[in-house]
């Protein structure tokens, strides 16, 4: 007989209940994993995973300062979700993220105290998109005219994007950088009235901002022509073309809001938290963790906010390890591990393993003459 | 092993596999005598892809064994199945095309070193062309090839690691009738030699003309073989579909209206910028069904590009009832009234992982009812999508699912229905019915002559001569970008097309 132990077969449609268990699963898997490479660095991996649960939720100060940097990884997220939906692979939301955050400081600084914040702060949020659209459009314009692989100019235009920041606080006196602080240099703050107002501790309500900008995200991909024609594209391209869609203009489009959303990250934490252009608080990595909260989330819009919020809880739990001794690459570690499960576990929403039916017990199978 | 068993090459007993919960095989039993041609008869989606690809180790039933010479045996690699002797031309062949066809034999074989002696490599493949009947070059490239060349060169790929079962999975869809006469004399050898060859096809004819039995297949199940010399074409189709079938047929029309499409001097290049439409002129009028005969890669791909957008032509003119569309983008040629049903449905007619309801608005969705502004109305796709669905009988439709899923007939259905319910002014079609089982054929060509009744101008592009000689007022014959032969349907014949579309003038006559 060449009767097999397990079939695998593709499932026809991914279950709803099997997106959302798949993902919280490898989130665990992960953690397990985790526990087992502290344990053998003879760590207690209950005692830090309690440390870091207290660290990112034990008071109302922690839950706080976690919504503060989920707000920024939600648009990061958003970022790679659209732009990886239609197979556009911008890893730049680094650079973009860094690009919204000098525009947004540099409007700011420019608008100066006398503007009221009804005005300054939706013009300081919109350069922070536009300036995110702008280092996108660098690597997309190329790509789409040209046939560049923006994998590799998006990631190079981090880097760059890294030193400008660094070189207008570091390396100038440029009106980013604070005048007052001519010792240690640091980015100039900006005016009262084009920052977001706080409501609970440090919390601002960018974190609405953020939440608003995904559900519209949502909204524009599944109930919008220009979102059909989207997910047209990303499904086939050749079959957009024949359908009368621009493809071209399309795959710029996605390129440029993709920066826009990254842009918008840095807007919100220049207008928010950092409240200026401050390389010590913006390099941190949140454009890359965009990627792995879009990849868990599935590239589905929604998804992205709560899958931020946990990230955003495991980056904030990094420096309370150090405090009992754990490096707080720890943390950098599980996001790696949480990583690798998710997309492993990718294959389980896709396909089903099952066991053969027993067909040689059915030997009264009689052949269905039509 | 008693005699009767000693003949037969390979068997399959209670052979079961399954797809997403659909049996693709059901509990078949087949029996492949050494030294026969045996054709696998069936409708698209019978299983006879399944059943091969079974036979040539790419996929392994869920159930059932399989006896090759007797011995129960399991091929878990295609490698293991050629090595066992079994080998599959595949329809879509599986070719490097910037090799050599001497290179391209010697790929995989598992006798041959790391150096390839050359001079030995170019004689065996001169040596078996010439046996049976296969002339092709061993130094040419297989890109300059022609499909049927390349068609030898898979076989003879097959004959170089002298494999006793040779699988060929619809080989003459691709081919002339001059080419497919030929093919058949070299599978008669084969089978005199002692090998077994398994002919998979739709026609008929063909199958009554070379194979010695016949197996037919329908939904999965074997519902019977026959000896071919004791089997009627009509007893065949019978079996093949399950109840009595007549494939319609154009009726004389009493005459055109005025001309709808005007094609004047058109010339497009293909994909690498080579001329592939070279000066074609047609005109098209309404009522009226064109057909395109040829042998495919002569510029019809090219031809319907140029004709609907996809490609700008980079010379000559195309005018759709009298206005001048030569350099209108895709969208223009959509609103203005021409509707394309491509060849490659999952490649270039539908996005195959959207759902089928998606797929039925993927042109019309700029208009009411699908939009209101910017936003889609949800309740338009669906209604409208149920009423298309029904309308153009597409089943297996399963909400929220992606249309790739469907079976080919059914894809084919719902593409041509969402074209013509844009009620367009001109229809082009290529090879709508390749690969169809019957039932579907039926339908598509019933939908295509109700579009001709209703006074659109039909661009019929197609190799297959019966589909045709049924469905065309008259046929254009097109030959490296160019057309070579103009005639009234009823002054056609197969032979006379066949020799065309060969590049055969037609001075002697």
């Amino acid at each position: 007989m060449t009767q097999r132990r397990f079939i695998v077969e593709p499932r026809g449609l991914a279950s709803i209940r099997l997106s959302i268990a798949v993902p919280v699963l490898s989130v665990l898997a992960a953690l397990v994993v985790g526990g087992i490479f502290l344990a053998l660095t003879g760590e207690n991996a209950i005692e830090v995973y309690g440390e870091m649960i207290d660290a990112a939720f034990g008071s109302s100060r922690a839950i706080s300062e976690t919504l503060i940097t989920t707000a920024p990884l939600i648009l990061t997220g958003l970022a790679a979700a659209v732009a990886f939906k239609m197979l556009v692979w911008n890893i730049g939301g680094e650079g973009q993220l860094l690009f919204g955050a000098i525009f947004a400081s540099g409007v700011a600084i420019w608008l100066g105290d006398g503007t009221s914040s009804a005005i300054a702060i939706p013009v300081v949020i919109m350069a922070s998109a536009v300036g995110g659209a702008f280092w996108a459009s660098i690597a997309a314009i190329p790509k789409v005219y040209l046939g560049t692989n923006e994998i590799i100019t998006t990631l190079m235009l981090n880097f760059i994007a890294l030193n400008i920041m660094n070189y207008l606080i570091f390396g100038s006196n440029s009106p980013w950088r604070d005048p007052e602080s001519p010792q240690f240099p640091q980015g100039r703050p900006i005016p009262e009235s084009a920052s977001i107002p706080e409501f609970w501790n440090r919390l601002d309500y960018g974190i609405f901002i953020a939440i608003a900008i995904a559900l519209l995200a949502y909204f524009l991909i599944y109930k919008t022509r220009w979102g059909f024609e989207l997910r047209i594209v990303g499904d086939s391209a050749d079959t957009a073309r024949y359908a009368g869609i621009g493809v071209s203009k399309k795959i710029l489009g996605v390129f440029l809001l993709s920066g826009a959303f990254a842009g918008l990250a840095g807007g919100l934490f220049v207008a928010g938290p950092v409240g200026g252009l401050d390389p010590r608080s913006l390099d941190l990595g949140l454009g890359f963790t965009g990627i792995i909260v879009a990849a868990l989330a599935r590239l589905n819009p929604i998804a992205v906010i709560p899958v931020a919020f946990l990230m955003a809880a495991l980056i904030n739990a990094g420096p309370a390890l150090q405090s009992i001794g754990v490096p707080s690459s720890t943390v950098t570690m599980l996001q790696g591990a949480i990583l690798i499960f998710a997309v492993a576990g990718e294959f389980f929403i896709a396909n089903r393993i099952r066991r053969p039916e027993r067909t040689d017990a059915a030997p009264d199978k009689t052949e269905a003459a039509a | 092993m008693t005699k009767t068993e000693a003949r037969l090459a390979i068997e399959l007993r209670g052979v079961d596999k399954t797809f997403y919960g659909v049996h693709a095989n059901e509990n078949v039993d087949f029996q492949l005598e050494a030294g026969e041609v045996h054709a696998l008869l069936g409708e698209n989606g019978a299983g006879k892809s399944t059943l091969c690809s079974i036979l040539a180790g790419l996929y392994r039933p869920d159930s059932g064994e399989m006896l090759l010479n007797g011995e129960p045996t399991v091929f878990r690699t295609p490698k293991e199945a050629l090595a066992a002797g079994v080998g599959m031309v595949y329809q879509h062949f599986r070719l490097v095309p910037n090799l050599t066809v001497a290179e391209n034999l010697a790929l995989g074989h598992p006798d041959l070193g790391q150096r390839l002696n050359q001079k030995e490599l170019h004689n065996t493949a001169a040596e078996l062309g010439e046996r049976y009947g296969l002339p092709v070059d061993p130094a040419a490239r297989v890109w300059q090839l022609s499909v049927g060349q390349q068609q030898r060169v898979e076989i003879l790929k097959l004959l170089y690691r002298d494999v006793k079962v040779l699988i060929l999975d619809e080989p003459t869809a691709v081919l002339t009738p001059q080419e497919a006469e030929q093919l058949f004399k070299t599978m008669r050898q084969m089978a005199s030699e002692g090998r077994s060859v398994i002919f998979v096809s739709h026609k008929l004819h063909e199958v009554k003309q070379v194979s010695d039995r016949v197996t037919v297949l329908r939904g999965g199940k074997n519902v019977g073989g026959v000896d071919t010399a004791e089997a009627e074409p009509a007893d065949l189709a019978r079996m093949m579909v399950g109840r009595d079938l007549v494939l319609p047929t154009r009726e004389e029309a009493e005459g055109f209206g005025k001309a709808v499409l005007t094609v004047t001097d058109l010339m497009v290049d293909d994909a690498r910028g080579l001329e592939a439409v070279r000066g074609i002129s047609l005109k098209i009028r309404s009522g009226e069904v064109v057909g395109i005969a040829g042998v495919s890669g002569n510029g019809q791909r090219e031809l319907a590009y140029g004709i609907t957008g996809l490609r700008p032509p980079t010379g000559g003119k195309v005018e759709l009832d009298g206005e001048d569309v030569t350099d209108m983008n895709v969208l223009a040629h959509i609103n203005k009234g021409i509707a394309y049903v491509p060849q490659s449905r999952l490649g270039l007619g539908l996005a195959p992982g959207l759902t089928t309801e998606d797929n039925l608005a993927l042109k019309a969705y700029r208009r009411a009812p699908y939009s209101k502004g910017v936003r889609l109305v949800a309740s338009s796709f669906k209604e409208k999508g149920a009423e298309m669905i029904e309308r153009y009988d597409v089943r297996g439709v399963q909400p929220g699912l992606p249309i790739r899923l469907l079976s080919g007939g059914n894809l084919q259905k719902a593409l041509v229905g969402r074209e013509v319910e844009l009620e367009p002014k001109v229809l082009i079609l290529r090879s709508p019915t390749r690969g169809l089982d019957v039932g579907a054929t039926e339908a598509v060509r019933n939908i295509v002559l109700a579009e001709r009744k209703r006074g659109v101008g039909v661009l019929l592009i197609s190799e297959d001569l019966d589909e045709l000689l049924a469905l065309s007022d008259r046929l254009l014959v097109v030959y490296e970008g160019q057309i070579v032969g103009d005639l009234q349907t009823n002054e056609a014949t197969a032979e006379r097309l066949g020799l065309l579309m060969a590049g055969q003038t037609e001075a002697s006559t």
